[in-house]
């Protein structure tokens, strides 16, 4: 694949591959972990990948805040550089994922960003996040 | 004799070679913790859900366009498992590693 090339699906790789923490496998995958997880449960997760300004909390759920449908809307935020992860959920969304369950997808999600797993650890705690959400109406 | 010296370094030589090649194959810089992480944060969002994003990504400068929030304790560095709703309503988890 050259560099540049665009990949078939939703993500957009925004820089060149090279410049990503992603191959562009695993960029696929997670456009596919996302999208499953939007069309099981009707909730819109994203996923951000960066700096977070201090207080991460806060930053992240400003995030959330940006989107459509912040009420609906489930946001996992990892910051490899201040090794950090946030998990937030809507207003709507925290009736169906529980705290607990997040913090459950949290600890499964650092124990594979200790391992050097950034991409398992992101999609399998998406994985869990869109197994806890039960089923869209 | 030195059919002993040849042989091991050409098997050494083509491992050598298949090692060096199966390792550039795969993109991108592997993550490691600890060591510093410098790519522009990076968002995505699956293409269904909305369409306010761009090919499904988008791109944030580190610290571009976020202001200081006022300050709020609500839910500043609580690990426990039922905390307060943050201050939309919001919920989740924090961890570290």
């Amino acid at each position: 694949m050259t560099a540049g090339s665009h990949t078939q699906g939703e993500v957009n790789p925004v820089a060149d591959p090279v410049d990503s923490p992603f191959t562009t496998r695993q960029l696929l995958r997670l456009d596919e972990a996302l999208r499953i997880a939007d069309e099981s449960t009707g909730l819109t997760y994203s996923l951000y990948v960066g700096e977070l300004d201090e207080p991460v909390r806060g930053h992240a759920e400003k995030l959330l805040a940006e989107l459509p449908a912040p009420d609906d809307s489930v946001l996992l935020a990892v910051s490899p550089g201040q090794r950090v992860l946030e998990i937030v959920t809507g207003a709507n969304a925290r009736k169906r994922i529980t705290d607990r369950d997040a913090k459950l997808a949290a600890l499964s999600m650092a124990a594979a960003f200790t391992g050097g797993d950034l991409a398992g650890g992101v999609i399998s705690g998406l994985a869990q996040l869109a197994d806890r959400g039960g089923r869209s109406r | 004799m030195l059919i002993y010296v040849i042989v091991p370094a050409v098997i050494f030589a083509v491992v050598a070679a298949l090692a060096m090649l199966g390792g550039s194959r795969r993109r991108g810089r592997r993550y490691r913790p600890g060591r510093p992480y410098e790519f522009t944060p990076v968002w995505f969002l699956s293409n269904a859900a909305g369409g306010a994003e761009p090919g499904g990504g988008r791109e944030l400068a580190a610290g571009g366009t976020y202001r200081a929030l006022p300050a709020t304790s609500a839910a500043a560095g609580l690990t426990v498992q039922e905390r307060p709703a943050g201050p939309r309503g919001t919920g989740g988890a924090s961890d570290r590693w």
